[in-house]
């Protein structure tokens, strides 16, 4: 204050450098836990093994990258987790409209209560960990479960039923648990996006006529499908990081060959087969491949919606 | 990233179970009166690849320990924790792996570690201790050749007898244990193969229904949690005609053979295609694929499973006297073709499985003294006591006319019964206050100077003559008098006893490591998958799954190196043989 009543400063570089301040910390947070990591990349090119430090290490090049594609096993390999990958991020992409419908559903309840004990309760599995959800399913599903028990015991079955330790319709039940999981926080964004839709819009059709469907698919649908493809490219950016920790506590050696996604691989082969040098490799390679993926969407989206993120 | 998310969560997890630890810690100063000579008590950070507990060692044995060294053993245990390597991995990164390491060694471990500055060279604390004096020869052995010169690790298991005798004792690695009183119901069935004990097994499930607490029994129960190169519980059906692993093959006890593990006429896949054979039988309990050893050992402890290789298992969870009496228990019946392998005795101490003190630890000095007092007698009956050593003298045995006995409540609790513990003792349950440390400092078959007996009490005199319950009686008839599975198995000329050496295994390139990693998680996916298999026709096609996916992954470069090592075992075993044989001489 003082330097600016004695006028040495214009005040407008007062002003951007106080908001400048006021974002250094988030510029901060955004370098240490965005950036800065990339300086693990470095891993890739040594043949790291972990008792030793870096510096201990032999440098080795490229080398953990062409043994990703060494032989046809290794892309056999490769090639089956890009599949589950995809598969497993296209069906949530595919059920991402879920939630949408949900909300328009959820929006047209007029007993109010009973809306928000809706929205509550499917709201709230968002926040339970994976590793509880887990622990559920086995006492449900194992084969000393209530699921199995219950149907043994009305002679439905005559032997128990393998629900998690079996290769059956492993993404369905993937996306299922996932949507279980998602459906109700999913739902939030859209049902704050059709409160801010004008009422006005409402109360011309109505006096037009029109019937609830009629306002839910010319009016709610539309004013939200901005909404909707905003959050489809960033999914899509989400491309190949479909999270490890769901297929981490599902997964088996029954179902490993379809449950296991790039993350679960890199996993896999990094911590427990210990070789940390190869799984950066790989996750570098991902990450190549995530930004190129929304590099594309976006020129899409550009050039037919006229929108871009970035 | 990912390392950088995963030692976040550790730090955290390791602050909670400081607090923790920190609250434990001020009610236990408040209830006891140690007499021990320090005066602070420490919290001691145990990273110990051998323990099946993760956590802070409570009971007697913790007892024990704070009123000798005024110190509680925190331990960090990797097979508790799961995935693999990941605790060693990140714990080793972040340059500290604990106060006191008890650790595997293979593959280069060892020297990585002294390598990488994680153990402290013990040189200058062990000099004027009993365990440098009394095992010298061993522990230079076993620190010779690092990079850099000290002490930095002593091995386990030092024994002053033979490479050729039994380090196991009276019951080898594997043997098949099978429920007594069932086996003597339908008449002793004779078993000539492996794939006799099937129709047997049948009648066993039929002739006991129900275990004890009336749950349906199981002839056969699994657990994955120490599958490593390959599936634990199928291993050991090889290790019955005298195989064992090292890496992907299976080394036979004299040296004459090494088998490839995925080769189709495998023991490894014989003793696979015995299990689908008896899963397809209905034997075999379907929560194998999902449970873990805790909840298996409470299932032989309750009498669900009605067979059992390991003798440390079956028998030692089930055999209580009360049950002996009433004719009850798991014995060792005798195939006729098997050879159960056993390891013989370590003159050089085993080097595979060593304690070690990190080069972090706050208070070296007490840390030293507390292994030092581990491999002393009182240490060994103590430590020891998770794998059939005495205990506390004066609670569960004592010396009457010079002979080591048991007392009433020894009879009660041991090996590793749920009695409580009087509270002068420590109070809590027998079984939850043994020693979670799970390491063998002295061979368990060397003679205890208070005692002159072994260290394991199974083979005392006083014990063996008390084997005379019902159950007792019935086998030993059976067995043609001998008192023991070894003394039977010796009887019969079937005992596969490999010479004990200081052999471990060097270290490998990355890249083999790497193959080889991917190459376990194959074989030990599909070994689970022929297992529960459907059909033959699937079993066949998860064989043919596992070769074909290990071979392209380039399994024969490990394989290559991996019989190199079996043979370079071979020849040690035949080294210290002859050794001992010299020295002896």
């Amino acid at each position: 204050m003082k330097s600016l009543s004695a006028g040495k400063t214009p005040r407008s570089t007062v002003q951007s450098r106080r908001l400048f301040y006021c974002i250094l910390p988030f510029i901060i947070l955004c370098f240490l836990f965005s950036y800065f990591p990339l300086y693990g990349w470095i891993y890739a090119f040594f043949d790291y093994k972990p008792p030793l430090k870096l510096s201990q290490c032999e440098f080795v090049g490229w080398k953990w990258f062409k043994t990703l594609f060494a032989n046809k096993t290794q892309i056999g390999q490769m090639i089956q987790v890009m599949k589950n990958t995809f598969a497993m991020s296209l069906l949530g992409i595919a059920t991402s409209i879920l939630p949408m419908g949900f909300a328009v559903f959820l929006n047209e309840i007029q007993c109010r209560w009973f809306k928000n004990l809706v929205q509550t309760l499917t709201t709230l599995p968002n926040f339970i960990s994976w590793v509880l959800v887990y622990s559920v399913a086995f006492c449900l599903f194992t084969d000393s479960g209530m699921v199995n028990n219950f149907l043994l015991g009305h002679g439905m079955i005559q032997a128990p039923v393998k629900f998690l330790d079996s290769d059956t319709h492993t993404y369905l039940w993937m996306t299922m648990w996932n949507l279980w999981k998602g459906l109700g926080w999913g739902a939030i964004m859209y049902l704050a996006a059709i409160a801010g839709i004008d009422p006005e819009l409402y109360d011309a059709a109505r006096v037009d006529g029109a019937n609830r469907f009629q306002l839910m698919k010319r009016i709610t649908v539309p004013c939200l499908l901005p909404t909707f493809f905003v959050l489809l490219m960033l999914s899509i950016a989400n491309f190949l990081n479909n999270g490890m920790d769901q297929y981490y506590v599902f997964q088996n050696s029954f179902n490993k060959t379809h449950i296991q996604v790039l993350d679960l691989y890199v996993y896999n082969v990094g911590m427990t087969g210990s070789s940390l040098s190869l799984a950066t490799a790989i996750s570098m390679l991902k990450s190549l491949v995530s930004v190129t993926l929304l590099l594309t969407v976006n020129f899409v989206s550009k050039k037919t919606r006229g929108e871009a993120i970035i | 990233m990912r390392k950088k998310q995963i030692s976040v969560i550790l730090c955290a997890v390791l602050t909670v179970t400081a607090v923790l630890g920190g609250c434990k810690k001020e009610v236990s100063v408040e209830n006891t009166t140690g007499n021990s000579s320090y005066d602070k008590l420490i919290t001691v950070d145990v990273f110990d690849t051998l323990a099946n507990y993760q956590g802070i060692q409570s009971g007697w044995f913790a007892k024990v320990v704070k009123d000798k060294f005024n110190m509680e053993l925190n331990i960090i245990a990797p097979n508790v924790a799961g995935g693999g390597d990941t605790l060693f991995q990140t714990r080793s990164a972040a340059g500290n792996l604990g106060d006191l390491i008890i650790t595997k060694t293979e593959s280069g471990r060892f020297e990585n570690m002294v390598k990488a500055g994680l153990l402290m060279d013990m040189a200058p604390l062990l000099k004027d201790k009993n365990v440098y004096k009394n095992y010298e020869d061993a522990i230079l052995n076993m620190n010779k050749g690092l990079v850099k010169e000290g002490i930095y690790a002593i091995p386990s298991e030092i024994s002053s007898q033979s490479p050729n005798v039994s380090a196991d004792g009276i019951e080898p690695l594997v043997a098949p244990y099978l429920r007594w009183d069932g086996y003597k119901a339908i008449g002793y069935p004779e078993m000539k193969t492996l794939e006799d004990m099937i129709p047997v097994m049948k009648q066993l499930q039929e002739q006991i229904p129900k275990s004890d607490s009336g749950k349906k029994t199981y002839a056969l129960s699994l657990f994955k949690d120490w599958d490593d190169s390959m599936m634990v519980m199928a291993k050991n059906y090889a290790s019955l005609y005298g195989y064992q692993e090292i890496g992907f093959v299976m080394e036979k006890y004299d040296g004459r053979d090494f088998q490839n593990i995925v080769d189709s006429d495998s023991y490894y896949v014989k003793a696979l295609h015995f299990l689908f054979n008896a899963n397809q039988e209905g034997l075999i309990d379907p929560e194998s694929t999902t449970q873990n050893y805790d909840i298996l050992s409470d299932k032989y402890r309750d009498g669900q499973v009605l067979t059992s290789l390991w003798s440390w298992q079956g028998q030692s969870y089930y055999n209580t006297r009360e049950r002996k009496e009433e004719g009850k228990g798991i014995m060792p019946a005798f195939i006729e073709d098997m050879a159960p392998y056993t390891d013989g005795c370590y003159s050089m101490g085993n080097g595979k499985a060593v304690i070690a003190i990190g080069s972090q630890a706050k208070e070296p000095e007490r840390l030293a003294a507390f292994i030092d007092w581990m491999y002393s007698p009182e240490g060994m009956e103590l430590v020891s006591q998770a794998n059939g050593a005495a205990g506390p003298m004066g609670l569960t045995w004592e010396m009457k006319d010079e002979k080591a006995v048991y007392t009433d409540y020894g009879w009660k609790a041991l090996p590793t019964n749920d009695v409580p513990v009087p509270e002068e003792w420590g109070g809590g349950s027998w079984k939850d206050g043994v020693s979670a440390l799970n390491y063998k400092p002295l061979a368990m078959v060397d003679t205890d100077p208070i005692t002159n007996e072994p260290y394991l009490t199974t083979m005392w005199s006083s014990v063996l003559q008390m084997n005379d319950t019902p159950l007792d009686t019935d086998w030993q008839k059976y067995a043609q008098g001998a008192k023991t599975t070894i003394e039977l198995l010796k009887k019969k000329g079937a005992l596969s006893v490999a010479p004990g050496t200081s052999y471990i295994q060097p270290k490998e390139e990355s890249d083999i490591t790497t193959l080889r990693g991917q190459c376990k998680a194959v074989i030990v996916d599909d070994s689970w998958k022929m297992v529960f298999a459907a059909d033959e026709a699937e079993f066949d096609s998860a064989l043919q799954h596992m070769q074909d996916t290990v071979g392209g992954l380039g399994y024969d470069r490990v394989l290559e190196v991996d019989l190199k090592n079996a043979k370079d075992l071979a020849a040690a075993r035949k080294t210290a043989l002859d050794e001992y044989n010299r020295r002896s001489n």
